[in-house]
């Protein structure tokens, strides 16, 4: 830890004010959803402790009906907007974090075989990849996502919608895990170290799983925060569209749908408050992953 | 690569969803259905029907839409115009701002107006395309209600082709989409160019061209300029694909009437048909795409053009 | 005395990085005569190439000139360099590959050049770029070619017809040779010197080759860590070299001699350091056989006009 403290890369980051900023700011809004019961007054998925009545109450002011004070307002359903914000925060990083779990095992994994095996395997997949890369992943991810959806029968769409989600997101963000590994994999397995593991009888896997992966590392965690991003704006893109999360269970994006609704009525809030969120935290991952390239491997531009 | 696309498309077509249960219904006995499967020829062998399938996609027969039953063809034709024009226009957007702005942002490091640029870029990156739709809809359509929100406005009908560039209306209507989707390939090519041009000054032939004393402008201009524009135009050309494909989002937003909106109303009602389509359109127009963009370099480098009368000789 | 044409005053040129300043070339003062051809010397990283960036203002941030005055004809430069630029002072780089730009012909890049400094019609322009052309010897008829189709000794004339274009009274060639050919060198130097010859023109002459110093200057100047340990003329520094390390370069530079063959190449042990590592006192005493307490300590001054080394400190005291 202390090694740590000292090193070049926590020097960089005391000295960068953009990188502490933006840490911070992911780091409160991950404990603020994960903490979403202890910190919203009220859940909104529990229909029971919902009262129409509550509904389009401003910021702050009081009800006109029941007479009751909202942080940040409420929205059409009378759902206290700061509670829906938190749990909504939720389901987007879950969503956000699972796509890019999906996306970087199957691109590692992916590079690694492409890399290491090199031959037709490497023709086939790095053809796909390169195929899959010249169309915009939110194409890719719709798709995925019409797809599965005609696939399974219509009585489980809607539980599943979550699922179908990760799916389409994480498979539509896998190429460039997988064009890095397997350019440093590459580079790796003409070394010595790699000579001496095929000397001593080692497997294929194990040489791949326990010497080149560990090496190639880096640049995945940069490519991760970065895809991380991309996942959330993903993920609020499609609920915005109205293919993504149910609305009985909004994510940033479901809320952003609905409070453009309301736009032209006056009520502002219920897109406003919403929106701050996913850019705050979309800026914050951006601007660290930035960073993060700079610092780590500044080829990597 | 069109055919690998076709592929998808055409396994997307025949295996998802199933097209005899949704042309028959429910109801239809189980020898209607063999007599339907026989005639749309499913019983033929996988890679016979994938011939058909690519024979009749040439001929622009994608089939019959699910809902409301027209052909996917006609569909697509009639919202065509609306997301040619929108992505034209948001590309001569993106390309001529973010081209300037790069330059500028490159040529004058370190001032306020570059700084307050990039870090204004960097936002620009990080949002959503629908939100800063949304975000503009509030502005100048709610608050300010300078612009409409939503549609084309009165479009004049050509006969071929019905355009929103002749009306008032049909202009106005067509600022906060093509803003809404330009401004994230503006920042993309911005960047880009920025990069490039910081790297083209580098360049031998740049300090040459300094200590020759040659003034800025002709350093900029003559000497650096062409010099970014290959990678500005390979990359822009790419970003003009994906133009076509975040029009999906704008359309949705703007309620544009153009292909995007068809599609993810397909997405969201299982049509499969038409997202076949779809994909076989955009795959089309990123081949055209790459085509023009390859087409482009000989017009620009002579190097390039001299290797190939080379090969040919 | 002969008024010196350019003239550099305890120049030097830092570099920021982080919270330090390192020194990368340190109180130099040189002086260019009308007419001549003065070398400068040293290993990579020794400040040269700097220097010449320097006299025409290119020096870019973290690099910027910390102390010194540079000034031509007796009126300093450094106020706006992008005035003398070209018309006063013009430079040759080493790669002539790169030194081009590929997009343009090389007729384009001339008259743009010409244009530039003389207020002429694009006739007289292209008139002018075809003499210079046939002067550095290519086919005038080849002005509307691309960079790409002439070889690197092709494309270092054209350079040479670029830097004569605005007639300057300097030219900083640097490392004018070193990417070519060793066929094609004695060429180039050649050319290059005989066209300066006839217009008048006086040159400085970057290189870490002894061979071309020898052959090419009139004067030679030589440095090391970004300080000048010795400046005379050629003949003088290089049969009669004072300082210990231009001894050492002396000795190490291969020379053809059938007499020679069995005989050991020279070394001069270690390298130099680092310009945010130089050690106290006279930067070459690590390395040097002769060093002395006083060298540790204290940095030596020019004596005579000649070499810093404080083996010079008394009078008539030699290697």
């Amino acid at each position: 830890m202390e090694r740590f403290f000292r090193s070049d890369f926590f020097y960089h980051f005391r000295h960068a004010p953009v990188a502490i900023v933006s840490f911070v700011t992911i780091i409160l809004i991950i404990l603020a959803a994960i903490f979403a019961n202890f910190i919203a007054p009220t859940n909104p998925f529990d229909p029971a402790s919902l009262n129409l009545m509550n509904g389009f109450t401003p910021p702050l002011e009081a009800n006109e009906f029941t007479g009751e004070r909202f942080l940040l307002g409420t929205d059409d359903q009378g759902r206290d907007l700061f509670s829906t914000i938190l749990y909504g925060l939720r389901i987007s990083l879950f969503v956000g974090l699972m796509a890019v779990l999906l996306a970087m095992v199957m691109g590692v994994l992916l590079g690694l075989i492409a890399g290491f095996l090199g031959g037709w395997i490497d023709s086939v997949i790095m053809r796909f990849a390169d195929i899959q890369m010249t169309f915009p992943s939110i194409l890719v991810a719709m798709l995925i996502y019409g797809v599965a959806r005609g696939i399974l029968p219509p009585e489980v769409r809607y539980e599943m919608s979550i699922v179908v989600l990760i799916i389409s997101i994480g498979l539509s963000e896998w190429v460039p895990f997988a064009r890095t590994v397997r350019g440093s994999t590459l580079v790796e397995k003409e070394k010595e170290y790699v000579t001496a593991a095929k000397m001593i009888g080692l497997t294929r896997q194990q040489i791949m799983l326990r010497h080149i992966l560990p090496n190639v590392l880096s640049p995945v965690l940069v490519i991760a925060t970065i895809t991380f991003a991309l996942a959330i704006i993903a993920e609020a893109t499609l609920s915005f569209l109205g293919v993504g999360v149910p609305s009985t269970k909004p994510s940033l994006g479901t809320l952003i749908r609905i409070g453009q609704d309301f736009l032209f009525s006056g009520e502002w809030w219920i897109l406003l408050f919403p929106a701050v969120t996913l850019l705050a935290l979309a800026l914050s991952i951006n601007l660290f992953g930035d960073w993060l390239r700079d610092i780590l491997n500044p080829k990597l531009k | 690569m069109l055919l690998f696309v076709a592929l998808i498309s055409f396994l997307i077509f025949r295996f998802v969803g199933n097209p005899v249960e949704n042309l028959m219904g429910q109801e239809a006995t189980l020898a209607q259905r063999a007599a339907l499967e026989e005639a749309l020829g499913l019983n033929d062998p996988i890679h016979i029907q994938y011939f058909d399938f690519l024979w009749k996609a040439v001929r622009f027969d994608f089939g019959n839409s699910y809902r409301g039953a027209l052909p996917v063809a006609e569909l697509i034709v009639s919202r065509l115009p609306a997301t040619l024009e929108l992505a034209l226009t948001s590309a001569v957007f993106a390309v001529i701002f973010g081209v300037f702005m790069g330059v500028y942002t490159a040529i004058n490091r370190g001032s306020v107006i570059t700084n307050f640029i990039l870090s204004s870029s960097l936002i620009g990156v990080s949002l959503p395309t629908f939100l800063i739709g949304v975000l503009l809809i509030w502005l100048f359509s709610v608050e300010l209600n300078w612009l409409p929100s939503f549609g084309r406005g009165e479009v004049v009908d050509l006969g071929w082709w019905k355009t929103g560039f002749l009306s008032e209306s049909g202009l106005k209507s067509l600022v906060l989409p093509a803003i809404t989707l330009g401004l994230y390939q503006m920042t993309l090519i911005m960047r880009l160019t920025r990069s490039e041009m910081l790297e083209v000054l580098r360049q031998d032939y740049i300090r040459l061209a300094r200590a020759l004393g040659l003034t800025n402008k002709a350093v900029y201009f003559f000497h650096a300029l062409p010099n970014i524009l290959i990678p500005v135009i390979t990359i822009g050309g790419l970003q003009l694909g994906s133009v076509i494909a975040f029009a999906i989002i704008t359309e949705t937003v703007f309620q544009w009437p153009g292909v995007g909106l068809l599609f993810i109303n397909a997405v969201y009602f299982v049509d499969i048909p038409v997202m076949s389509a779809y994909l076989l359109l955009v795959g089309f127009a990123f081949v055209l795409i790459n085509l023009i963009v390859d087409l482009s370099y000989f017009f620009i480098d002579p190097r390039l053009r001299d290797s190939e009368l080379k090969d040919e000789a | 005395m002969i008024e010196p044409l350019l003239e550099i005053k305890n120049l030097s040129v830092s570099l920021k990085k982080r919270d330090n300043i390192s020194v990368a070339v340190d109180d130099l003062s040189l002086n260019l005569y009308p007419g001549e051809i003065l070398g400068l010397v040293g290993e990579s990283g020794a400040g040269k190439s700097m220097t010449g960036s320097a006299i025409l203002g290119l020096i870019e941030p973290p690099l910027y000139i910390s102390a010194g005055t540079i000034s031509l004809q007796g009126s300093s430069i450094m106020e706006a360099p992008e005035t003398i630029r070209g018309s006063q002072i013009s430079m040759i780089f080493q790669d002539p590959l790169v030194s081009l730009n590929p997009l343009k012909t090389i007729g384009e890049q001339l008259i743009k050049t010409i244009k530039t400094h003389f207020n002429i019609s694009k006739a007289e322009a292209l008139e002018r770029s075809k003499k210079l052309l046939s002067d550095v010897g290519i086919e005038p008829e080849r002005i509307d070619a691309y960079p790409h189709t002439f070889s690197g000794g092709m494309r270092q004339r054209v350079v040479i017809a670029l830097a004569l274009a605005p007639e300057p009274s300097v030219i900083i060639a640097d490392e004018p040779t070193t990417a070519l050919d060793v066929s094609v060198q004695a060429q180039i130097l050649n050319l290059l010197k005989q066209l300066c010859t006839e217009r008048g023109t006086s040159i400085i002459l970057i290189t870490h080759d002894m061979g071309v110093i020898s052959e090419t200057t009139d004067r030679v100047a030589v440095l090391y860590s970004g300080r000048l340990v010795e400046i005379g003329k050629t003949s003088d520094v290089l049969q009669r070299p004072q300082h210990p390390y231009t001894a050492g370069l002396v000795a190490s530079t291969p020379n053809i001699d059938p007499n020679s063959f069995e005989k050991k190449l020279f070394q001069i042990p270690g390298a130099m350091p680092d310009i945010d590592d130089v050690p106290d006192g006279c930067a070459f005493h690590p390395r040097c056989e002769h060093a002395r307490d006083k060298c540790h300590t204290h940095r030596p001054p020019l004596f005579d006009a000649r070499v810093s080394c404080w083996l010079l400190e008394k009078p008539g005291g030699t290697l």
